[in-house]
């Protein structure tokens, strides 16, 4: 390893020092949050909570952990989140690809077109009666399809296509390998970074549906996790579940209302790391020599 | 056309000289499963784009909701008219406009210089450790973030009590016209440049070491390194994500301004969006919100034109 | 190898394909099912009933013992919609009438019955309320009807209108503070400054620290209506309302009292004697800090004090709260605005008038006295447990049905019962106290029933915008007193007049 000049090391430090402090700052929130869901009620409200539970008791996280329509949503939104994210997937990478290639002539028109639908974006009334035309009005289906191909998570997808060597085109047409072989098992294998990366926006977007739910589904078994958590936000007293002449409770709205915000969005905050490992450096090495 | 490919199957490396005007029956033929794999896509746009998109039409009617698309009268341009003479349109679009302004040119690079740096980070744990923690406020909604900075900015908040211990009075900064943007830039890069990162440090590790290895042995160094490796190679990502956002300049979204917003800041936070929820929710009055939607579309798209035409001459634009 | 990879594609398509086809076909067979007026089970006929902001729960299906309950009683068997909570009811209705799904009768939300109203969606009332629906037609008062016929173009009666014939809200105040500070009930404005003067400096709240917040609100300028009162100003949590000034009827918010209220304020803010951050308060924050024993002087709903009230308790056992008689200001007519009869509560879309007598016929159910006790409790088991000789409301859950309730006619003697089954007996006497000194203090505004009709085109007049900047600008320091008058030929010239000109015809129609 070559030695780093005085200057070089002098930013490393600097480096580490803001990267760390920056990065705590984003911590933060969600430990004072995990603080307040892990604190008693009286503590919680009167502000005394920082970032360490004050009357420590596990009776907010219990409570809702016991409550079957939040695990229920949970399901849902796994399930959106797994199926939507493998469709959508599927049908970017089906679209992105001739959409890189030279060959395919309409390519700058379907791009056009295409990016015309991500700036001019349809009223809601419109767009809600099509999808109910089609069908899907509550059903799980409609949290999917209609959007199961986003412009700009695809358009990543088509650049980073348009971005691997021409070399690799070249030597596959010579083996005879037709568009949907190159496509499968040249491009793909090669592209672990930026699938890793677009799948986990998908996942994210998935994962915290909304807006579509409030419009086409009707049953509330079919509510995905973040309904519920608006839910609960807008009315904890519900959430609370009990009756004030009911006897005790070590927990309040506001403890409530931190654990179920954690419940959320820890399960999606953990793919990342795990898709860490597809961020690998030189990903493309050796590809030409294949 | 077949001959043509017959030709070049026999000749590998050589490119052949399309003097013939190609012809699309022969491009399909070719090149059918292209076709065939960009079908299901296309579908999805006409259906659940194209088609939903027709009913922008309400923008010119006077929609009422009860007669519906169809039977609504139009009116032509009178809800443009009526945007463009409300009274503080213009100070509502100067707002939108600046806004957008400054979280593009100091949010737009934020991402790529961060990843940068984490691109200096040599210990591989601790890279991905902080990574990590980097992307967590991006999974806060707005209603909570925006309760956070009333609380770090209050009067007992953080930085009030910093203040306070050099000797400063507290300032109630929520309150104050000249810190209300700021404060939305900083915040919003708080929010959201951890994950932006991710998409950068994607296309880094597409880079082959190798070239590194060869700079480092010419004796550039890291810095001369980012210029000359690193930042080209992420040019044309970066390039992407610029057009892709300048499409939607206009559009700031709803939720972060409205959680931020106070009466006293309205002179110079009301956005355009903040602007339809009062008049289209409260009164819902579908056809101006969508008047204005189309208005935000126009610009933004004249906006991408523009810079996707200079994108082509230094690369490849979005078409 | 190819050509197995090119299968394998093909397959993975087609089965996608059928997947997709199947999560389409599955979808059809749930909207088979609502036929507006189809019969029940047991022969009773169907009314769909959508109301908005039930909380949490389950769908009521056919076999709810509650649903049948009523469904025995009345021949109607109710089926229940509802948004979800914390979206938009307005967006939520508003696909409903462009699909044209509209239930048999609605709670309407966010104006929209103005909007049924004007392009002839809604069923006038007038001959069937009398026939269908006599409980309702004779507990409402007649003045509440008239207000409702003229909220339409035609003067016919376009929906059922809340009632609410106790003053809602009212100005509270830290009882057992007073005592501490030892003073008493402020008579005037200048006694209401000394008292919180002594809030201030005296630590009522006896922590040793200076935090007391004499007097609060929230952000917007919300939920400090007893400054604006003691100036005889008309105004509904924060918002302006519409009362007579100089005999005639005009915007609180551009008068000679709104003025007086705003110096008043702006002298108490400088003072300390407003919470300086008063116009950065959450709902959460300005609630947290009334709960946490900082705040003496406050507004809002004695009926909901129950919470903060225990709240306080945990940590200063003699909290006490009292309701606060309206301090006079000199020259200025003080009371506490109540609007009780014009909100519209029940409405019926013009295209389901077949059904129309059955979801009346519904809706008496519950304004039938006799019906009362199952309206507030339900049956045992379901909605109730019997405790001690006491019935008691079991709390709502996921899994639990809803239960729907249909009347919104509140009396003195409704409240009092309210009281007596949601409060502990110790506290029961402090909210009725409340309620007797908001009682002789309220007043009926003469924008009662306003409908919202009358802003039409001017988004900006409606939301109160340029009051609320000039009112937080103002009382911050940010703009001298003399901004005011600016603000008035600004909000006139801006759409301001020709609203006014819109209330004053309304007005002359109700006055008739």
């Amino acid at each position: 390893m070559i030695k780093q000049t005085i200057g070089e090391k002098l930013f490393q430090t600097a480096n580490y020092i803001f990267l760390t402090l920056a990065a705590f700052t984003m911590l933060l929130p969600l430990l004072h949050l995990l603080a307040v869901s892990l604190s008693s009620p009286v503590a919680a409200d009167s502000k005394e909570v920082f970032l360490w539970p004050v009357g420590f008791t596990l009776a907010s996280w219990k409570h809702i952990l016991q409550s079957s329509g939040l695990w229920q949503s949970f399901v849902v939104t796994v399930f959106i989140t797994v199926v939507g994210t493998a469709l959508s997937m599927l049908f970017s990478v089906l679209t992105a690809f001739p959409l890189s290639r030279r060959e395919f002539m309409i390519r700058k028109q379907v791009m056009l077109g295409i990016v015309i639908t991500m700036i001019f974006n349809a009223p809601m009334i419109p767009f809600f009666l099509t999808v109910r035309e089609l069908g899907m009005m509550n059903s799980i289906w409609s949290l999917i399809i209609p959007g199961v191909i986003g412009t700009f998570n695809m358009v990543i997808l088509r650049t980073f296509f348009m971005s691997l060597p021409k070399e690799l085109d070249d030597t596959a047409r010579i083996d005879g390998c037709h568009d949907f072989r190159i496509l499968f098992q040249i491009y793909l294998p090669l592209s672990k970074p930026v699938l890793a990366t677009v799948s986990l926006f998908y996942a994210v977007g998935y994962w915290n549906t909304f807006q579509r739910a409030v419009l086409f589904l009707r049953d509330p078994g079919l509510w995905p996790l973040q309904m519920k958590l608006r839910a609960y936000l807008t009315s904890p007293e519900e959430l609370a579940q009990v009756n004030m002449f009911l006897g005790d409770y070590n927990f309040n709205t506001t403890t409530l209302k931190a654990a179920t915000i954690l419940f959320a969005s820890v399960p999606i905050i953990l793919v990342y790391p795990y898709l860490q490992k597809y961020f690998v450096k030189g990903s493309l090495l050796g590809s030409l020599k294949e | 056309m077949a001959e043509l490919s017959e030709t070049s199957k026999l000749q590998p490396g050589v490119t052949v000289n399309r003097a013939v005007k190609p012809s699309y029956l022969g491009n399909i033929r070719k090149h059918w499963m292209l076709y065939v794999m960009i079908l299901p896509g296309i579908l999805f746009y006409i259906i659940f784009k194209y088609i939903p998109l027709g009913g922008s039409v309400i923008a010119f009617q006077n929609f009422q909701i009860m007669k519906g698309i169809w039977s609504s009268p139009w009116v032509g341009l009178d809800n443009f008219k009526f945007i463009f003479t409300y009274q503080d349109f213009y100070h509502v679009l100067r707002n939108t406009a600046l806004i957008a302004l400054y979280k593009l040119v100091i949010g737009f690079p934020a991402p790529i210089l961060l990843a940068l740096l984490f691109n200096e980070v040599r210990k591989m744990l601790a890279k991905r450790f902080l990574q990590s923690l980097f992307y967590l406020p991006h999974f806060l909604s707005w209603v909570v973030v925006g309760g956070i900075v009333f609380e770090v900015l209050a009067s007992g908040g953080f930085v009030n009590a910093v203040r306070g211990w050099f000797g400063f009075e507290p300032i109630l900064y929520m309150q104050q016209e000249q810190y209300f943007r700021p404060i939305v830039v900083l915040s919003s890069i708080w929010k959201e440049v951890g994950w932006g990162t991710i998409i950068y440090l994607a296309a880094v590790s597409g880079i082959d070491p190798t070239q590194y290895e060869a700079a480092v042995m010419d004796g550039a160094n890291r810095w001369k390194q980012t210029i000359y490796i690193t930042l080209p190679a992420l040019f044309p990502t970066i390039l992407t994500l610029f057009l892709l956002n300048i499409g939607n300049f206009l559009e700031l979204g709803f939720d972060q301004i409205y959680n931020l917003l106070t009466p006293m800041t309205y002179s110079v936070g009301d956005i355009i969006e903040t602007y339809v929820y009062r008049s289209g929710v409260l009164q819902g009055q579908y056809s101006v919100t969508t008047a204005i939607g189309l208005f935000q579309s126009v610009i933004g798209f004249i906006l991408l034109w523009v810079f996707n035409r200079l994108a082509r001459k230094s690369g490849e634009g979005l078409w | 190898m190819r050509k197995q990879l090119t299968r394998k594609m093909l397959m993975l398509m087609l089965s996608l394909a059928m997947l997709l086809a199947a999560g389409c076909g599955s979808a059809t067979t749930n909207s088979g099912n609502d036929g507006g007026n189809g019969e029940g089970s047991g022969g009773a006929v169907k009314v769909k009933v959508f109301k908005s902001h039930m909380g949490v729960g389950s769908l009521p299906t056919a076999d709810n013992p509650h649903v049948k309950y009523i469904a025995e009683q009345t021949g109607v068997q109710y089926e229940l919609i509802t948004t979800p909570p914390g979206s938009e009811p307005s967006e939520y209705l508003n696909l409903m009438i462009a699909s044209d799904e509209l239930p048999d009768i609605l709670r309407p939300i966010g104006g929209i019955e103005q909007t049924l109203i004007q392009q002839g969606g809604a069923l006038p009332l007038d001959e069937l309320l009398p026939e269908y629906a006599p409980h309702v037609w004779e507990s409402i008062p007649q003045e509440a009807w008239d207000i409702v016929r003229s909220a339409s173009p035609d003067g016919k009666i376009y929906y059922v209108p809340k009632v609410f014939l106790v003053p809602e809200r009212a100005p509270l105040i830290r009882q057992d503070w007073l005592d501490k500070v030892g003073m008493e009930m402020p008579k005037t404005t200048d006694e209401y400054v000394e008292l919180l003067t002594a809030f201030r400096d005296k630590d009522p709240n006896g922590n040793g620290k200076p935090d007391e917040l004499p007097t609060s609100g929230r952000e917007f300028g919300r939920w400090m209506d007893h400054l604006f009162a003691m100036y005889g100003v008309a105004m509904w949590e924060g918002y302006p309302e519409w009362d007579e000034y100089d005999g005639k009827i005009q915007y609180a918010g551009t008068t000679e009292n709104m003025r007086e209220a705003i110096k008043f304020i702006r002298m108490l803010y400088v003072e300390k004697l407003l919470d300086n951050e008063t116009f950065l308060n959450k709902g959460e924050v300005w609630q947290a800090k009334i709960n946490n024993n900082l705040v003496g002087s406050w507004y809002h709903l004695p009926a909901n004090v129950r919470d903060r009230y225990n709240a306080m308790l945990t940590q200063a056992p003699d909290a006490y709260i009292a309701a606060m008689p309206l301090p006079k200001a000199e020259g200025f007519e003080a009371f506490v605005t109540q609007k009780s009869m014009g909100e519209p509560e029940w409405m019926i879309p013009a295209t389901k008038q077949d059904n129309a007598p059955n979801a009346l016929k519904l809706l008496d159910f519950f304004y039938n006295p006799e019906n009362d006790e199952f309206g507030r409790f339900g049956l045992e088991g379901e909605q109730h447990e019997v405790q001690d000789g006491r019935k008691v409301i079991l709390p709502p859950a996921d899994n639990k049905p809803l239960a729907l309730g249909m009347k919104n006619l509140t009396t003195a003697e409704d409240m009092n019962k309210r009281i007596e089954e949601t409060y502990p007996e110790d506290q029961q006497q402090m909210v009725k106290d409340m309620f007797e000194v908001s009682t002789a203090d309220a007043r009926q505004i003469a924008g009662d029933g306003l409908p919202a009709s009358v802003y039409e085109g001017f988004p900006d007049i409606q939301s109160h915008k340029l009051f609320q900047e000039v009112l937080t600008k103002i009382v911050i320091g940010e703009l001298p007193i003399e901004a005011y008058d600016e603000y008035v030929k600004k909000w006139n010239a801006s759409g301001g007049e020709v609203v006014t000109q819109r209330v004053q015809e309304w007005y002359e129609k109700v006055r008739k």
